[in-house]
């Protein structure tokens, strides 16, 4: 008997079936180093006041703080205003450049799926430096120079409670669709040509087939576009980080950017650490309700 | 076959595993190692440089160090050889770093427990680093050789409290600076203003002189200063301190920044920019933007304005008599006038010091005696004598210590005597240290200029507030933070 079930162990770890378990510890390791050990480690450390050379037990008092902070409100106000108004745009504009690069031959998709992935290639921050250069606040900045030729007067883009935050939502428009483009030109490849075929029979216009056949089929991308998009924005930082720091007046202070501040400038990370699982239960809130909501008919 | 590649997954996992782990490991950092008794032994080095525990026995001192002037890191081989040939029994390793790196490298070695045994920072940062207590106090270790080679003033900005956390590298003056042809044109007595200083009203009426208007766009404005960000802060704190307020904390430790001088202040930064001496997108213009409207000729003075900026005006200025295409763009030829910052409401002129220097850090381990004096041994040698002379002629920079001075004497620096004398008044009526400031006290006061000071005034120089809203945000939540009887009333 204990040598069949010998046998037996021999001949599962001798099998191909063997090797996914090597690769598969090996990924499980990369995770539960990178991803759950720093997620179980902020649970504790959010009950602690932590110091290099020993931490303290505080309770709650990391929460207490964060939610009797009114910069943690504004800052999750102003994600919510961000997010709304980057995710919804940047969705409907990158599903109009797929549209609109849909009907070209292979190379020629490619070319534009490459150019409009640059953007994803390059580095923030070279991004942002040319960003700061087309909102320069004097008249020779190239944004008030487009305001100038309409007889606008020049716009103290970053600098501005008025317009700091909309300079941040316009720079999350005119930037970073590569992805989603490209998942949606997949999705829409994927679309059997048949449907479009019955369609002209019928005489349907370009609308409508827009309207009952590519939206119906591209429903489950957009979800996870709309899902992974939200998630994305509520934890944007380096846009605010390296434009406007925040200001002026916290007008564009994010969760992630105040979660930074107080983890690397104020080294108070038992309160980053409060903030940031404060942010991850928002964050699996929002996308709880938008499959409730919007995955109701959603087949995968 | 199947064994053979089953072994060879085995292996791989199990080495990227140990690799991974290996990484993580928080032991090993050279504190941790030097942490460990070492056999004494007689010290070579000269006995004016040696610190008390001295030892004969190998050791490593590690640093890490930004860009302090243009060649500094070029010269860290030489260095290490220099510290080697001094203590042969003493290695230092020498980890560069970018000033956009410095901070956060450093704080990431701080908060993991294992920081390098010197970096240079700014003093303003050890009060942070002190209430983690990963700062190594020195005083019980430097010699008072050592001690006594520093001018007084600048080695009280690397203390906090009783402790002396490391050696400052140079007192540099936060001033302004100005376009001489311009100011002359304005009718500015700039060498007078040099040796006496300005009222806020003479400077105002100065400042309205060199404004340079083109139908309604102004070509010139007479000041501009770097306010975008941070920034923001620099400015109001080198202004409140000519206001009566030389520090956040009064003697008896009050809060300084809710007295009415603060507001008056508040009143006059909207004011010069109603004038139209300053641009109204002042909020947005940052460190390089005004630099660049020096040299370009679109405003008259210019701040924070350093020592260096002398050079750097210099070097543009040959770029453009040799018809070097790498001239800022559009620049003109710019005399660099060091100016002092205007005094308000009748208060004595107290300029903005800035102190850098090489702090001493400690592991999670209690250092030894013998490596503590070596970490001591190397701060000191990167603080003073030829090191410091070299750097601080870069830099611009008064020299702080005798053995610096010594090593400058047959140094060349092609310096503005009036500019060199000008800075000579500033620091003699520096802003003196507070090392008397608790750092809770010190900590609470960075967030409160950090969450609402800097907002505010970044809506106020964005003529969103006015200086009255500011004044009361910022009054509000001092008390809130220090209590009625912690802030000043007058």
């Amino acid at each position: 008997m204990a040598r069949l079930a010998r046998t037996n162990k021999r001949r599962i770890f001798h099998a191909d079936g063997a090797w996914a378990y090597g690769f598969i510890a090996v990924a499980l390791l990369v995770y539960a180093m990178f991803t759950a050990y720093p997620v179980v480690s902020a649970f504790f450390i959010s009950f602690q006041e932590y110091k290099p050379l020993g931490s303290v037990y505080v309770g709650l008092d990391n929460y207490k703080n964060t939610f009797g902070e009114s910069l943690f409100w504004k800052s999750i106000r102003n994600t919510i205003v961000y997010t709304a108004l980057t995710v919804p745009i940047s969705l409907l504009i990158s599903f109009a450049i797929a549209i609109l690069i849909l009907p070209f031959k292979k190379r020629l998709q490619t070319a534009f799926k490459a150019i409009y992935y640059l953007p994803a290639v390059a580095s923030g921050v070279a991004m942002s430096v040319v960003w700061l250069w087309i909102y320069d606040p004097l008249p020779s900045g190239l944004m008030n120079r487009l305001l100038d030729v309409f007889g606008i007067p020049n716009q103290n883009w970053l600098g501005s409670s008025a317009t700091s935050m909309f300079s941040l939502v316009l720079m999350a428009w005119l930037s970073s669709h590569g992805t989603s483009i490209i998942i949606y030109l997949a999705a829409l490849l994927g679309i059997d040509n048949s449907y479009y075929e019955a369609a002209d029979l019928d005489g349907a216009s370009f609308f409508q087939k827009l309207w009952h056949i590519v939206l119906p089929f591209l429903k489950p991308t957009t979800l996870f576009l709309l899902v992974t998009g939200v998630i994305g924005s509520f934890q944007v930082f380096q846009n605010a980080y390296l434009m406007t720091g925040g200001g002026p007046d916290n007008a564009t202070t994010m969760v992630g950017l105040l979660i930074f501040n107080n983890a690397f400038k104020y080294f108070e990370y038992g309160e980053a650490a409060a903030q940031s699982l404060v942010l991850a239960l928002i964050i699996a809130i929002v996308s709880y309700f938008q499959f409730r909501f919007l995955g109701k008919d959603v087949e995968y | 076959m199947a064994k053979k590649r089953l072994t060879l997954a085995s292996v791989l996992a199990f080495t990227l595993s140990v690799s991974a782990l290996t990484g993580c490991s928080s032991g090993g950092g050279d504190n941790e190692k030097n942490a460990s008794p070492s056999p004494s032994g007689s010290a070579s080095a000269p006995a004016s440089s040696g610190a008390s525990g001295e030892s004969g026995a190998k050791d490593t001192i590690t640093a890490l160090l930004p860009p302090v002037s243009a060649t500094y890191q070029d010269n860290f081989e030489q260095m290490a050889k220099d510290f080697n040939a001094l203590y042969p029994n003493l290695t230092l390793k020498i980890e560069p770093a970018s000033w956009e790196d410095m901070t956060q490298k450093l704080d990431t070695q701080v908060n993991a427990g294992s920081p390098p045994d010197i970096a240079f920072i700014g003093s303003d940062g050890i009060s942070k680093y002190v209430q983690q207590g990963m700062l190594m106090d020195i005083s019980d270790t430097a010699t008072p050789e050592m001690i006594a080679d520093y001018e007084p003033a600048p080695l009280e900005y690397m203390k906090n409290g009783k402790g002396l956390y490391g050696f400052p590298a140079y007192m540099e003056i936060h001033a302004i600076g100005g376009n001489k042809q311009f100011l002359e044109e304005a009718g500015i007595d700039w060498k007078n203003v040099q040796k006496n200083g300005w009222t806020y009203d003479e400077f105002r009426e100065a400042i309205k002189k060199g404004v340079v208007k083109e139908g309604d766009k102004t070509k010139r404005y007479g000041f501009v200063f770097a306010t975008a960000g941070v920034a923001s802060k620099d400015y109001l704190n080198i202004l409140v301190k000519n206001a009566g307020m030389p520090s956040a904390f009064t003697k008896d430790l009050k809060y300084a920044y809710t007295s009415k001088n603060y507001l008056e202040v508040l009143k006059d930064v909207r004011q010069l920019i109603d004038d139209g001496s300053m641009p109204k997108e002042l909020s947005s213009i940052d460190a390089g933007k005004r630099w660049n409207m020096f040299l370009t000729g679109q405003t008259m003075i210019t701040g924070k304005g350093l020592a260096t900026f002398e050079n750097s005006a210099n070097k543009n200025n040959s770029k453009i008599d040799a018809n070097d295409g790498s001239a800022v763009e559009g620049s003109i030829k710019a005399d660099y006038i060091v100016l002092p910052v205007p005094s308000f409401l009748g208060q004595p002129a107290v300029s903005t010091p800035a102190v850098d220097g090489y702090v001493t850090f400690r592991g999670k381990k209690e250092p030894t005696a013998e490596h503590k004096a070596n970490v001591v041994k190397a701060a000191y040698f990167l603080a003073s004598g030829k090191i410091a002379a070299q750097t601080n002629n870069e830099l611009f920079v008064a020299h702080i210590t005798k053995t610096g001075k010594e090593a400058a004497a047959s140094m060349t620096v092609n310096r503005n005597p009036d500019n060199q004398a000008a800075v000579e008044v500033l620091l003699s009526h520096a802003a003196p240290a507070r090392p008397d400031i608790p750092t809770e006290l010190g900590a609470k006061a960075i967030k409160l200029e950090d969450e609402v000071i800097i907002p505010k005034l970044q809506a106020l120089l964005a003529n969103e507030i006015k200086p009255e809203d500011m004044y009361e945000a910022v009054k509000s939540a001092a008390i809130k933070e220090f209590g009625q009887d912690g802030v000043v009333t007058d």
